[in-house]
C-alpha cells in the first residue's frame, strides 16, 4: 500500500509509456464476421444510463444489462414506449473498429522451387478494419421489441446479422416472451459480447467447431438463426429459461438446405446472490436439431432447398458466470458435442461448398467405418475489471475429439487450444457513445491439419485496435 | 472598534438620560423604473374563493403605492444586532379567499408558527425550503392549524399546488429587529441600541440591498431603498 | 565467493522484481483511473438493512457504474444525462426524498432508501435495481448518505403507524369517494384519477420542473405507484406526502380508518386492475352510492399533533 503511494506520485508519466511497449510485442486480427456486438449507446441515449450500467466491461453484459434484455429492452417503469422519447430521438448505433495487427501462421502451403509444394510461415502486419454494424432496436410500443442489424463485412458486403420482433410479457407475465425472425441463440455467455477481436482469438471455438471433414456447418450455436423462440425469466431475471425452434440453415436465408430439418436450442440458467462476492449464474444450454445429407440435383448441381435424408447433431452443455468480488468474474462453459457419421463422411452442407458437391449421398449407403465424430470442449475466460474502464482478460479454451469420424484419423486430429489474453481501456464512460482502446493477443493450434504435411497448425495474433460505437 | 462601541455607549449614557427606548432606523422602500402591472388572478377554478373577491385580487409578487412606493419589502438587521432568542408569541400565516395574509411573513429561527385556514376548500401548505426541511401538508377546511418552526435563517417561498395562484413567503431571520414595508414604502426597526448595523432589504422580485448605519443615541436615523424594477 | 555472489544477485533479483511489481502498480492505478471522480474525502457513512450493514467506501464503484450517469458524480442531480431527463434524477445533496415511512419534511429511514432503489420509481428512468445484492444495495444506501450534511446531523423520522387494514366495502370506498372530493385530490388527479384535474397543468416539483400528477387509470394489473404498489404503500404514500413534489402529507388530517377509506376508493379508479375493490364495487351494481354522513363529520381533526394515528 504505502509503497503504492509513493510511487503514485512519480506515475503522473503518460501510463502508455509502461504498456505500450509490452503490448507492442504481442498480437493480432481480424474481427471475423460474428463480431456483432450488441452494445448499444441508442439504449444509454434513450435511458440517461451509463454503458457501464449495462455492460460489465463494453459489449459483455452485467447482470443488470441482461434483465434490460430480457425485458425487451424495458426498464418497466412505462416510459419505454418509443411516444416517451423525443421526437428526433432514433435508435442507432454504428460500430466499427480500425486497429492494426500482426498475423502470423507457421504452415501455409506454398509452390517451391522445384515445382512441388511446401509449407511456410506467413506474417503479414498492417492496418486494417473491421466490418460495420449498424445496431437499431428498441421498442415499437409498450412490450413489442425490434432489433434490426443491418451488418457489412470489412469490403462493405451487407447482410442481416439479426431482424426479430419480439412480443414481451404476453398476459403481464415475465415468463412469456415470443420473439419471431432471426435471432442470437439465448446463450448468456454470449459470442456476440465478447470482449475478444483477435483473429485467432476473437471468436469462441465452440460456438463454430466442425470436426474436420464434417459436413454440418448447422450447428453452430454461434451464428444466428431464423426461427421462434420463446423465453421466460423471474421479475428479477435470477431464473431465466428459453426454447427456440429455428431452421436448420446456419441463419441463412432463402432456405437453400433441406426441404424440413429443423434445430431446437434450449437454455436454462439460475443467478443466487453469494453474499459479498457478488451474483453468480450458472445454467446449461442443449441444442438438438436435423439437417439434411442428400440433394436433388439438376444437371449434376444442387438444387437448393432440396435438401433431404436428415441426420441428426446435438451439443450441450454447462455454463457459469462467476464474480469474485466486484472486481473479477469467471465465466465457464463446457461442450459436449455429437454429429451423425453421415455428417462425419462429409455428407451434408454441399451447397456453399463445406463439402464436395460430388458428395451428395444418392446411394443412402454410408461409406463403411464411419462413426459419430464427437467431442468435449472448454473455456475459462477471466475478467479483471478493476474499474468501469479498464478491463484485462483472458481467455483459455480446449476442444478434444473422442471419436473420430474414422478410426483411421489421429485420434487427435482437429483438436484445438486457444488462448487470448489482453485489456480494454475506455477513455471515458458516458451514455452517448462507447469508445475503447483494445489490446490482444491469441494464440490458435488446431492439430494435424496442416495443409501439406498434416502437422500442426498454429497461428498467433496481435491486434491494437480503437473499438468504437456512437 | 469594540472600544469606539463602549465609547459610544457610555456617551449616550451619560447624555441621555432616555436611551432606553434606544434609535431607530426608519425610511421608504421605493422603486425606479416600471414595475410589471399587477395581473388579476383567475379564482374561476375555486368558487368558494373568487366570490370573496369582487373585483378580483391582483397577483402581489410587485405591490406598489403611490410615490413609487415598494410593499412587501423585509427589512431587518443583518448584523451588528444580538442573535436574539425567539420570541415567545406565534406568528399566523392564514389562508383566507385562496390568498395569503400575509403575503410575506417574517420570524425568528425556532419561532412557533401556525398556519390557518379560513377557506371552504383544502389547501396544501408548501414551504419550499432550501435549507430548512422541505415539507407539504395537507390542511382541508376546518382542519386544525399546522404547527411548525424553521431552525435556519431563509427567505423560504411557500405554495399552495392545489390553487397554483397561491403564493407567499416566510422570511425566517435571526433577529427580531424586522420591518416590512407597508403600502406606502414605509419601515421602521425601533430599540436599536448604539452600535454599527447592517441593514438589509429584501423583495422577493427585486433581490437584496443593504446599507451600514450606525446609531450612536436615542436618534432616528433615515435610511431609505431604491430597488430597480425588472422590466417583464 | 560463491555465496557471496549468489546473495547479491538475490538481493539484485528482489529489487528487479520488487521494482516492476511496483511499475506494474503505478501503472495500474493512475491509467485507467480517470475521468470524473466522486467527492472527495469520503465520509465513513453506513446504513443498516436488517442484519445487512452497508459501507459507503465498498459503493464507489458500483455509484460511478451504475448511478452517476443521472444522479451525478457529486450526487447533485446533474449527472452528464440528467438534462434529457423527465422527471429529473434526485438531487441527494438537499436530502428530500419522495418515498418514505417516514412524516413529511423528515429523512427517510435506510430500509426507505433501500427499497427505492430495489423497486425502482415508475414513469421516471429510475430502473428496478432488483439485480443487486442485498449488499451492494445497503453499500449505496450508504453512499447516498454522503452527500448531504443533514445525515450527520439529523435522525430519520419515525415511521408512520399503519393500522391493519378494515375489510373492503361499499360504503367504506362511498366514504373514499367523499374523501377524495373533499380533500381536493381532485384538483390534481382529476375527478376520474386521471392526472387531468384542473390544477395538474400548473404543477412543478420543488426545483421548478414540470410534473404530472399520479393517473390512477393508466396500467392494467402491472400498474404501480411511484412508491409501491400495495394498499398498504398507497396508504403511506399520502400519509407521508410525497416530499420534493406538490404531493402533501394528509397525516395531520385524516383519520385511519379514513385513510383506508380512501385506499379502497383509490383502487377503484385503476379501473383497467383487478382488485377486491373493483369486485367489491362490481358485486354493489358498478356505481358508487352518495356518502352519507352516519354520525360524525367525515373529517376529523386528528388526535395527535403530527402522527395522525391513535
Amino acid at each position: 500500500m504505502r509503497m503504492g503511494m509513493q510511487f503514485r506520485v512519480r506515475g503522473n508519466s503518460p501510463w502508455g509509456r509502461h504498456l505500450l511497449p509490452a503490448a507492442l510485442i504481442l498480437v493480432f486480427l481480424v474481427l471475423s464476421a460474428s463480431q456483432n456486438a450488441n452494445a448499444l449507446p441508442a439504449f444509454a441515449r434513450k435511458y440517461g444510463l451509463r454503458c457501464s450500467a449495462c455492460h460489465e466491461s463494453w459489449p459483455m453484459l452485467n447482470y443488470f444489462g441482461q434483465k434490460f434484455k430480457d425485458n425487451g429492452y424495458q426498464l418497466m417503469n412505462d416510459h419505454d414506449a418509443p411516444i416517451w422519447q423525443n421526437a428526433s430521438y432514433w435508435p442507432i448505433t454504428l460500430r466499427i473498429t480500425p486497429f492494426w495487427s500482426r498475423e502470423s501462421t507457421n504452415k501455409i502451403a506454398v509452390d517451391t522451387a522445384g515445382g512441388g509444394t511446401g509449407e511456410t510461415r506467413l506474417t503479414t502486419t498492417g492496418f486494417n478494419l473491421s466490418g460495420l454494424d449498424i445496431l437499431t432496436g428498441g421498442t415499437l410500443e409498450k412490450n413489442i421489441t425490434f432489433l434490426l442489424v443491418p451488418s457489412s463485412d470489412e469490403t462493405g458486403a451487407f447482410h442481416f446479422e439479426s431482424a426479430n420482433v419480439r412480443f414481451d410479457n404476453l398476459l403481464h407475465s415475465p415468463w412469456l416472451n415470443v420473439k419471431m425472425g432471426k435471432f442470437e441463440l439465448d446463450s448468456f455467455i454470449s459470442e456476440k459480447r465478447t470482449l475478444t477481436l483477435s483473429g485467432n482469438g476473437g471468436g469462441y471455438q465452440l460456438f463454430h467447431f466442425i470436426p474436420v471433414g464434417d459436413g454440418n456447418i448447422f450447428g453452430q450455436l454461434g451464428d444466428n438463426q431464423l426461427g421462434v423462440e420463446w423465453m421466460g425469466h423471474s421479475y428479477n431475471d435470477r431464473t431465466r429459461l428459453s426454447a427456440a425452434v429455428f431452421s436448420s440453415t446456419d441463419g441463412n436465408v432463402d432456405l437453400p438446405y433441406g426441404q424440413n430439418s429443423y434445430t431446437a436450442f434450449l437454455a436454462g440458467s439460475q443467478a443466487f446472490g453469494a453474499g459479498k462476492l457478488g451474483v453468480q449464474r450458472i445454467g446449461g444450454y442443449a441444442m438438438f436439431g436435423v439437417a439434411p445429407t442428400t440433394y436433388l440435383t439438376s444437371a449434376g448441381v444442387p438444387i437448393p432447398g432440396s435438401g433431404l435424408g436428415n441426420q441428426s447433431f446435438s451439443r450441450y452443455g454447462f455454463e457459469g458466470l462467476f464474480y469474485l468480488g466486484p472486481k473479477l468474474d469467471v465465466q465457464v462453459f463446457t461442450q459436449h458435442g455429437s454429429d451423425n457419421a453421415w455428417f462425419g463422411a462429409c455428407y451434408g452442407d454441399i451447397i456453399s461448398g463445406t463439402c464436395d458437391p460430388a458428395n451428395n449421398n444418392t446411394t443412402g449407403i454410408l461409406p463403411a467405418g464411419a462413426r459419430n465424430p464427437t467431442w468435449n470442449g472448454a473455456f475459462v475466460e477471466t475478467h479483471f475489471v478493476w474499474n468501469p474502464q479498464f478491463t484485462i482478460f483472458q481467455r483459455s479454451e480446449w476442444v478434444r475429439m473422442s471419436q473420430q469420424a474414422f478410426a483411421t484419423n489421429p485420434s487427435n486430429l482437429g483438436d484445438i487450444d486457444n488462448y487470448v489474453f489482453g485489456y480494454r481501456y475506455n477513455p471515458f464512460m458516458t451514455s452517448r457513445a462507447g469508445f475503447a482502446f483494445h489490446n490482444e493477443y491469441s494464440w490458435l493450434r488446431q492439430r494435424g491439419t496442416s495443409p501439406v504435411t498434416a502437422t500442426d497448425l498454429t497461428g498467433n495474433s496481435l491486434m491494437l485496435g480503437f473499438d468504437f460505437d456512437f | 472598534m469594540r472600544a469606539s462601541k463602549y465609547a459610544a455607549a457610555i456617551l449616550t449614557a451619560t447624555l441621555c438620560p432616555v436611551l432606553m427606548f434606544g434609535g431607530t432606523v426608519s425610511g421608504k422602500v421605493t422603486y425606479t423604473g416600471t414595475p410589471v402591472k399587477p395581473k388579476p388572478i383567475d379564482m374561476s377554478k375555486e368558487p368558494s374563493c373568487a366570490k370573496q373577491h369582487n373585483p378580483p385580487v391582483t397577483t402581489e409578487t410587485v405591490v406598489t403605492g403611490q410615490g413609487n412606493t415598494l410593499e412587501n419589502v423585509v427589512v431587518y438587521i443583518s448584523a451588528g444586532a444580538d442573535d436574539a432568542n425567539a420570541p415567545t408569541q406565534t406568528v399566523s400565516f392564514e389562508q383566507k379567499g385562496c390568498q395569503y395574509l400575509p403575503h410575506v411573513l417574517a420570524m425568528h429561527t425556532n419561532q412557533d408558527l401556525k398556519v390557518l385556514n379560513d377557506d371552504q376548500t383544502s389547501h396544501n401548505i408548501h414551504p419550499l425550503a432550501k435549507v430548512n426541511r422541505e415539507w407539504n401538508k395537507s390542511q382541508p377546511p376546518g382542519a386544525p392549524p399546522i404547527d411548525a418552526k424553521f431552525d435556519q435563517p431563509e427567505f423560504i417561498s411557500v405554495k399552495c399546488n392545489i390553487h397554483p395562484w397561491m403564493h407567499g413567503w416566510f422570511a425566517v431571520l435571526k433577529t427580531n429587529h424586522y420591518s416590512i414595508s407597508k403600502e406606502n414604502g414605509a419601515f421602521s426597526l425601533p430599540d436599536l441600541k448604539p452600535g454599527k448595523y447592517t441593514i438589509t432589504a429584501w423583495h422577493e422580485d427585486y433581490g437584496t440591498q443593504t446599507q451600514e448605519v450606525t446609531i450612536t443615541g436615542n436618534e432616528t436615523k433615515s435610511v431609505d431603498f431604491a430597488f430597480k424594477a425588472k422590466a417583464y | 565467493m560463491n555465496t557471496l555472489k549468489a546473495a547479491q544477485f538475490r538481493v539484485v533479483f528482489v529489487h528487479v522484481v520488487l521494482a516492476a511489481l511496483c511499475t506494474v502498480r503505478v501503472v495500474a492505478q493512475d491509467a485507467p483511473d480517470v475521468g470524473p471522480h466522486p467527492h472527495q474525502p469520503l465520509k465513513p457513512m453506513e446504513s443498516h438493512i436488517g442484519h445487512v450493514t452497508g459501507h459507503a467506501k465498498d459503493a464507489k464503484t458500483d455509484y460511478r457504474r451504475y448511478c452517476a450517469g443521472c444522479h451525478g458524480d457529486q450526487g447533485d442531480g446533474n449527472g452528464e444525462n440528467a438534462v434529457w431527463l423527465d422527471p429529473k434524477p434526485r438531487d441527494f445533496t438537499i436530502a428530500t426524498f419522495k418515498c418514505r415511512s417516514t412524516p413529511t419534511g423528515t429523512l427517510p429511514t435506510d430500509q426507505d432508501l433501500f427499497n427505492t432503489i430495489g423497486r425502482g420509481v415508475t414513469n421516471s428512468n429510475m430502473p428496478i435495481w432488483n439485480t443487486f445484492t442485498d449488499h451492494q444495495r445497503a453499500n449505496l444506501v450508504a453512499y447516498i448518505k454522503t452527500f448531504s450534511p443533514r445525515w450527520e446531523k439529523e435522525k430519520a423520522g419515525d415511521p408512520i403507524n399503519i393500522p391493519a387494514e378494515p375489510p373492503v366495502t361499499i360504503e367504506s370506498i362511498s366514504h373514499g369517494k367523499a374523501l377524495f372530493t373533499k380533500l381536493e385530490c381532485w384538483k390534481c388527479h382529476g375527478p376520474e384519477g386521471k392526472g387531468d384535474g384542473p390544477s395538474a397543468a400548473t404543477l412543478t416539483d420543488s426545483k421548478d420542473q414540470p410534473i404530472r400528477p399520479y393517473n390512477f387509470a393508466s396500467g392494467g394489473d402491472d400498474a404501480r405507484f411511484k412508491c409501491g404498489s400495495t394498499n398498504q404503500d398507497v396508504y403511506r404514500i399520502f400519509m407521508t406526502g410525497v416530499d420534493g413534489t406538490p404531493m402533501p402529507s394528509f397525516a395531520d388530517t385524516i383519520q385511519p380508518n379514513d385513510a383506508w377509506d380512501l385506499v379502497h376508493f383509490l383502487r377503484t379508479l385503476q379501473v383497467h386492475r383487478h382488485s377486491k375493490e373493483n369486485d367489491v364495487l362490481k358485486a354493489a351494481g358498478g356505481t358508487i352510492p352518495p356518502y352519507v354522513d352516519k354520525a360524525a363529520p367525515s373529517i376529523q381533526p386528528a388526535s395527535g399533533a403530527a402522527g395522525g394515528g391513535n
